[in-house]
């Protein structure tokens, strides 16, 4: 009996000495992971919308997606939308940014797990920059519209479908909002 | 020439990846591209080497009972101070290796040398055999990273060398470490065969 309380308090006592440990660093290098994470969301912003100073959550009607309004100065100059299409074997969450005209100005992809060397070239600028300039009314479908990359049909008409829903959603935005 | 031989004998005479066949999970998933497989030997490096170095010194207080969940506290503690400090200071690397740091703590080189080595021999030789065992997993991981990153993507550290279209794809997928793993095991065979 003795003997498992003296193990008890043992390890009691390097538990606590290893969660003041962690506590400590947590304190250190908790705001800097905070800084950055909001740092590099900004940064994506405003590389998808360039031109845009800053940005401001909206919310829409009817939408699911996650809509930030840009602004210069006071005129708001696109909006940036953020989906999340299910795509080969992850979901592939993008920015794409969209012009007053609602036109693709830029997108990014945040994070996805497609197959290396086959889906996950849906970060490569060659794939992107053909959505560049699509608008609402155009079709986006992949090989018509869009070259898909060989070998991943699913992944490349997984973006297709995520910037076909960001801009229904960016149009459902701006006909709610006068 | 003890201190030598702690330190010297990770690298290849017991390499933990290519001769006691360790840590093999992580050396598959994140030796796709050289700059991975880097980042994740610093960081295996720092949790092998500062729970070796603790574990060598409390060893002597340690119950023998329950010395496993005490390894396990000390590991943990230092993955998780990997973590933060990775996630705070070297972000691009930290999105890279993503799930990877967490699970170092099950990583068995960790737990492997804690039990293996470092509960029994002092502190200077327990820190040479992490020094060690991590310039070992350093090699093995680096070089697997450069094999199938010039195969797979036909570029090192991200630096395109030839057009991808002709690279093989399979070797950048888990396949392509087996192949990998698999030949370099095979080659450091037949030298040491040629040495003895």
């Amino acid at each position: 009996m003795g003997k498992i309380i003296k193990l008890g308090v043992t390890l009691g006592v390097f538990c606590v000495i290893s969660a003041g440990m962690l506590a400590y660093v947590f304190m250190m290098t908790g705001p800097r992971i905070e800084a950055n994470a909001k740092a590099s969301f900004d940064g994506s912003l405003r590389e998808v919308l360039p031109g845009a100073e800053s940005f401001k959550n909206v919310a829409a009607p009817g939408a699911k997606s996650e809509i930030y309004e840009g602004y210069t100065g006071d005129k708001a100059v696109g909006l940036v939308v953020k989906v999340a299409p299910r795509g080969y074997s992850s979901e592939i969450v993008m920015l794409v940014g969209v012009d007053p005209e609602l036109r693709v100005k830029g997108m990014k992809i945040l994070s996805q797990r497609e197959t290396p060397g086959l889906g996950a070239n849906v970060e490569k600028p060659k794939f992107q920059k053909q959505f560049i300039g699509k608008g609402v009314k155009d079709t986006i479908e992949p090989k018509k519209d869009i070259d898909a990359i060989t070998g991943a049909t699913i992944s490349s008409r997984a973006v297709c479908e995520g910037v076909k829903t960001v801009l229904k959603d960016s149009e459902q935005y701006r006909k709610a909002k006068p | 020439m003890n201190l030598w031989k702690d330190f010297n004998q990770g690298i290849v005479r017991e390499n933990p990846v290519l001769r006691l066949m360790i840590g093999l999970c992580p050396t598959l998933a994140v030796s796709n591209n050289a700059i991975n497989a880097l980042g994740m030997s610093v960081a295996v490096a720092f949790v092998l080497i500062g729970s070796n170095l603790v574990i060598a010194l409390i060893r002597k207080i340690t119950p023998d009972e329950i010395r496993i969940p005490i390894f396990l506290i000390i590991i943990s503690t230092f993955v998780t101070v990997c973590d933060y400090v990775m996630q705070a200071y070297t972000q691009a690397l930290y999105q890279a290796l993503g799930v990877f740091v967490p699970l170092i703590v099950v990583n068995c080189i960790i737990l492997g040398r804690a039990e293996a080595f470092a509960y029994k021999n002092p502190v200077l030789n327990s820190v040479l055999d992490g020094v060690g065992m991590s310039l070992g997993f350093t090699l093995a991981l680096g070089s697997i990273g450069v094999i199938r990153e010039v195969l797979g993507a036909g570029s090192v550290f991200g630096i395109p060398l030839f057009d991808e279209r002709i690279a093989a794809t399979i070797m950048i997928l888990p396949p392509g470490a087996f192949i990998t793993i698999g030949c370099i095991m095979a080659f450091l065979n037949k030298m040491e065969n040629k040495v003895l």
